[in-house]
């Protein structure tokens, strides 16, 4: 769970920068004052939670299924480890200017109420590399508890960052914060890169 | 409003000269008031838990600390429990310890100091085998892992 | 030379700055000797002597010259060599080799340094007890004298500890020296801001693994200090972390690109500096009127906290160290040491003499122990 919170906090950043930008200034739009925004933020959030929480059930279920071995699951795992962290750091340190958030499309929908909602399915299901990672840990996990704990500490780590939100006008230093998080997910990506090396040679 | 600021500036600036200026004749004094602040203390992972008891052998006395689970909210699932050997120890150590005192032995430790062989035969469930083991100062010292009940 | 060309406002005459030196003169005086030298071991008079003439020398020339960094840097740089030979012979004296065993850490007698202090703080609140294996008072760098030495320089001198008080920092300072003009001019300064990643990374992995990460994993002065025995493909992992970030980023990167570069990017202990510069009364502040925007300043800043922004901003960055390398530099005499609060351009003398002395104080007698022994066990080897 440690672990999974740490991903999840360090790519949160991200996220918020590439995925919230794109969100909230849409949702600020659309009503007026923080009370309403935390009530917006408080659906998006919610709706995150259920997927992950989905999404914990469904790998886990799939992982016992698939890899049964615990060597077979250890090797998997690293490998699966490695690539993906890879993925993560690619992410992080590409500088492509297209790189928004998928959740964009949401912008085009026409009932308001529920944009909190498909933004929050929208964002939990974009693949980006973290969440792969969090997929494979949950696949691995002895128990499902124990996947529901890792999909909790990266939901709980990547919404952290979210949280500031209703103040988001105050948030002046927007360039430093994405800077911060691109380094901190290259940073989370090196770890799991040592996690998967240890898996494999262990 | 610029004077003020001027002014409290150069105070500010004084006052770090004077923090400077005390810090080294002070500095065993501000230690010794720093080391007895409550979290001034060696996290139980690394210095191996509080001594629960001890067995005074014929030269030596086997000391067993109480077992460390120490998380940073809650107790981990698993941890260890550390023993020393303190005084003149035999070349071969052979203990059966019941680290829980509930009446049941928990594990045997064989240790053979020369050639730095530490075996741990478990007889409960809750011991998963051999940490650490060291030779120190005061005589050996081993660590055993355990699982929480 | 383009250097010979700045006229220096800060020089003073011969008398005059050995009247500045006079009281650090007697400081260093009562703090190296005690009041009281030893006579009996002439190898440690002979070494106190030249320390404590060497130092004020060094004091004195700041004032006579009206420079500051180059010989700030001779100690700096003594002063990491110098910790550096100490903590090794007594590693070595202690165990016979340059590396902690498990019964070093059982017995919690690995020596602290401050890099671990941002990982201690969240165990510490939530678990009142400090994740290091070193000795809370009492013995080689102990806990308590360390903190607290770091503490009351952090806030006294701001990011200034990083080229005034810290023992490693005179590595990639040193470094950064060797050559006379940088093979590689671009990097992005981007990277200033890694040490904030790598401070969250370590703070939080600490504080969930109740284990300090930032040494077991990555500090690159473990390769002149001490590091843990080779014994499996971990540490052997770990070992090969420590020595490519040694060799990149104190050395090779450093003689490079003429920037320090392992406190720039890498040191989370720097980023915690780098905050505490916002209550520091001391600064390096660019006097608007005087500045023809030449840049020669930024060009030389070793820690990336001078951008071009920054002097047309008219405002020294919160990364600087106050290390005095822009303000030698510059040939128009913009760029000086400040008082918060006091307007750029007034006060200049005064600001600089009590940064001056306040900083020399800090890193004199906080050097002096370690290079007295380290010349003393120089001579004795000399002499044997
Ligand atoms: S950045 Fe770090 S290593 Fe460099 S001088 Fe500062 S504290 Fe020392
Ligand atoms: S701004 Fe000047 S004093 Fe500050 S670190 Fe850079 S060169 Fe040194």
């Amino acid at each position: 769970m440690a672990e999974s919170f740490i991903l999840g906090l360090s790519s949160g950043s991200v996220c918020l920068v590439t995925c919230g930008m794109v969100m909230f200034p849409y949702m600020m739009a659309r009503t007026a004052g923080a009370k309403a925004i935390t009530a917006d933020l408080a659906v998006f959030l919610a709706t995150r939670f259920l997927v992950y929480a989905l999404l914990a059930t469904i790998v886990w279920f799939a992982g016992q299924s698939l890899l049964r071995s615990p060597v077979f699951t250890n090797y998997t795992s690293g490998f699966l480890y490695i690539v993906f962290s890879i993925m993560l750091i690619w992410y992080a340190i590409e500088k492509r200017p297209s790189k928004t958030c998928p959740a964009a499309v949401v912008a085009k929908i026409e009932k308001r109420k529920l944009v909190p909602v498909f933004l929050g399915v929208v964002n939990s299901l974009a693949l980006c590399p973290s969440l792969l990672l969090i997929l494979t840990k949950g696949a691995t996990q002895a128990t499902l508890g124990k996947s529901y704990l890792s999909f909790l500490g990266f939901f709980a780590g990547s919404s952290l960052w979210f949280l500031p939100v209703p103040a988001i006008g105050l948030v002046k230093k927007k360039n430093v914060i994405e800077t911060v998080g691109i380094f901190a997910t290259g940073l989370a990506g090196t770890i799991f890169i040592i996690k998967g090396i240890l898996m494999l040679i262990r | 409003m610029k004077k003020i600021k001027i002014i409290s500036g150069i105070i500010w600036a004084f006052m770090a000269l004077i923090i400077i200026l005390i810090l080294f004749p002070g500095l065993n004094s501000f230690s010794v008031a720093l080391s007895k602040l409550p979290f001034m203390k060696i996290n139980p992972n690394f210095a191996g838990g509080d001594a629960a008891f001890s067995y005074v052998q014929e030269r030596c006395t086997l000391v067993v600390r109480k077992p460390v689970f120490d998380g940073l909210l809650s107790e981990r699932k698993h941890g260890f429990v550390q023993l020393d050997w303190r005084g003149e120890l035999p070349d071969v150590i052979s203990d059966t310890i019941d680290f829980d005192r509930d009446g049941g032995s928990d594990f045997v430790v064989n240790l053979k100091r020369n050639d730095a062989v530490t075996v741990i035969n478990p007889l409960s469930d809750l011991v998963t085998g051999l940490n650490v083991s060291v030779p120190t100062s005061y005589g050996w010292t081993v660590r055993v892992g355990l699982k929480r009940e | 030379m383009e250097k010979e060309l700045v006229i220096n406002g800060y020089r003073k005459s011969f008398g005059k700055s050995l009247l500045y030196t006079l009281p650090v003169f007697l400081i260093t005086f009562v703090f190296m000797s005690g009041g009281r030298p030893d006579f009996s071991d002439p190898a440690r008079l002979v070494a106190l002597l030249v320390t404590f003439a060497g130092m004020n020398l060094l004091y004195f020339l700041m004032h006579y010259t009206g420079r500051t960094d180059r010989y700030r840097a001779i100690l700096f740089i003594i002063f990491a060599l110098s910790l550096s030979f100490t903590l090794i012979s007594n590693i070595v004296q202690m165990r016979n080799s340059m590396s902690f065993s498990q019964s070093d850490i059982v017995e919690c007698r690995i020596p602290f340094c401050h890099l671990v202090i941002p990982m201690m703080i969240i165990p510490a609140a939530f678990t009142k007890s400090i994740i290091f294996p070193g000795s809370i008072i009492g013995g080689f760098a102990d806990i308590s004298s360390m903190v607290i030495l770091w503490l009351f320089a952090t806030i006294a001198l701001g990011r200034g500890f990083c080229s005034w008080g810290c023992f490693y920092g005179g590595w990639d300072d040193g470094f950064s020296r060797i050559r006379k003009k940088p093979l590689l001019k671009k990097i992005s300064d981007s990277w200033k801001w890694m040490p904030f990643a790598l401070l969250l990374m370590v703070m939080l992995t600490a504080a969930m693994t109740l284990v300090p990460t930032y040494c077991d994993w990555i500090c690159p002065f473990k390769a002149v200090t001490e590091f843990e025995q080779v014994t499996d493909t971990e540490s052997a992992i770990k070992a090969g972390i420590f020595i490519s970030l040694f060799g990149g980023l104190v050395v090779a990167l450093p003689v490079v690109t003429r920037k320090r570069t392992q406190c720039s990017f890498l040191c989370p202990l720097g980023a915690i500096n780098t905050l505490s510069n916002k209550i520091t009364p001391f600064t390096v502040k660019i006097d608007n009127e005087k500045c023809t925007k030449c840049y020669k300043c930024t060009t030389v800043c070793p820690l990336f906290a001078l951008s071009r922004e920054d002097v047309n901003g008219g405002r020294v960055s919160v990364f600087c160290s106050k290390c005095g390398k822009c303000v030698d530099v510059c040939p128009n005499n913009a760029i000086h040491f400040g008082i918060k609060g006091v307007p750029a351009g007034s006060f200049r003398n005064f600001s600089r003499n009590l940064f001056l002395f306040v900083s020399f104080i800090f890193i004199s007698i906080f050097s002096a122990g370690s290079i007295i022994n380290t010349i003393q066990s120089l001579l004795n080897f000399i002499i044997s």
